[in-house]
């Protein structure tokens, strides 16, 4: 598994595409109402995913954690919200901090961590 | 050298990005201009400028005011008279005002094809210069869903974010005073 993070529109998908050889019939851009595309190799915007899974009520980690195995080949691109102000709305609250711990899961899980920051890439891990 | 300079707010970015410019002229001796980008429309404003431009007092920077169209200033001249070289070091804070000015005019009706006009005009300045100090605004990791003007607003931004970091040669990232250099002269 890779994990390639950072803000909204830093150029994160651009990134798993030059890299890992990707076309973009192998993205699947999660939204708050799609089904995961397991088949796709790369699983882009998953705090999308996580945010759904939120409003469902569904733990985030656990469901990560449930799937595993299904994430074990995946390129996962998620949008770091991590750094704005807590959000008076108490589902966007609990998405932020799911979001989080979501990216600490991902993280230690995956062999390959970047960071891309305005179109650059750092490898963290 | 073109030098891209972001980071969250009040987290140091203007003071680096000034003594970068700084060092940038003296270094070549060149002249130090700073390109005002702020319009003002009220008095909150114009108190704001005025700190500014105090602040400021001392460091050497010749002031250029130029809200939109931001090549049109290299055929201008300076607060204080002097006409504007191009191959001086200028400073530009903040490409997040330019976009402001470019995006919402004041006659309220949002332009949507300013991030792509801008990009094209800071590409040509950086160009034109060769020695600009770029300074944005890291507005992207915040959990909040925003209206659509605003969240195009902030595509805008990146994609000019995005474009200068592909043309300069320096890219640093400023958090609470201590910098990151994600792109190094020669190295990328």
């Amino acid at each position: 598994m890779v994990l390639i993070f950072g803000g909204a529109y830093q150029g994160k998908s651009d990134f798993a595409l030059r890299t890992f050889g990707l076309e973009e019939k192998d993205l699947f851009f999660c939204t708050v109402d799609n089904t995961p595309d397991w088949g796709a190799k790369a699983l882009c915007n998953a705090e999308q995913l996580f945010l759904q899974l939120t409003k469902n009520n569904v733990d985030v980690v656990r469901f990560l954690s449930d799937n595993i195995d299904k994430l074990e080949d995946k390129i996962i691109t998620v949008n770091d919200v991590s750094q704005g102000v807590v959000p008076i709305d108490s589902t966007l609250r609990a998405w932020r901090e799911a979001t989080g711990r979501a990216m600490l899961f991902l993280a230690s899980n995956s062999c390959q961590v970047y960071r891309v920051f305005c179109g650059i890439e750092e490898r963290i891990k | 050298m073109n030098v891209f300079i972001s980071g969250g707010c009040k987290n140091g970015k203007s003071f680096h990005a000034q003594k970068l410019a700084r060092e940038m002229a003296a270094e070549q001796d060149l002249p130090l201009y700073y390109l005002a980008t702020m319009i003002p429309v009220d008095d909150e404003d114009r108190a704001r400028i005025k700190r500014h431009l105090s602040e400021r007092d001392g460091w050497g920077f010749d002031t250029i005011e130029q809200g939109t169209d931001i090549c049109a200033c290299l055929s201008s001249r300076t607060l204080s008279g002097n006409a504007v070289s191009a191959s001086g070091v200028f400073l530009l804070d903040s490409v997040t005002a330019l976009l402001s000015n470019e995006m919402f005019p004041p006659d309220g009706s949002p332009d949507m094809e300013a991030p792509e006009r801008l990009a094209k005009q800071l590409a040509a300045f950086a160009r034109l210069t060769g020695n600009t100090v770029f300074v944005s605004d890291y507005i992207y990791s915040d959990a909040f869903i925003y209206d659509p003007l605003t969240e195009a607003y902030r595509r805008g931004l990146a994609l000019l974010d995005r474009t200068l970091t592909g043309i300069c040669s320096s890219v640093i990232e400023v958090s609470y005073g201590f910098t990151k250099e994600h792109k190094k002269r020669g190295v990328l």
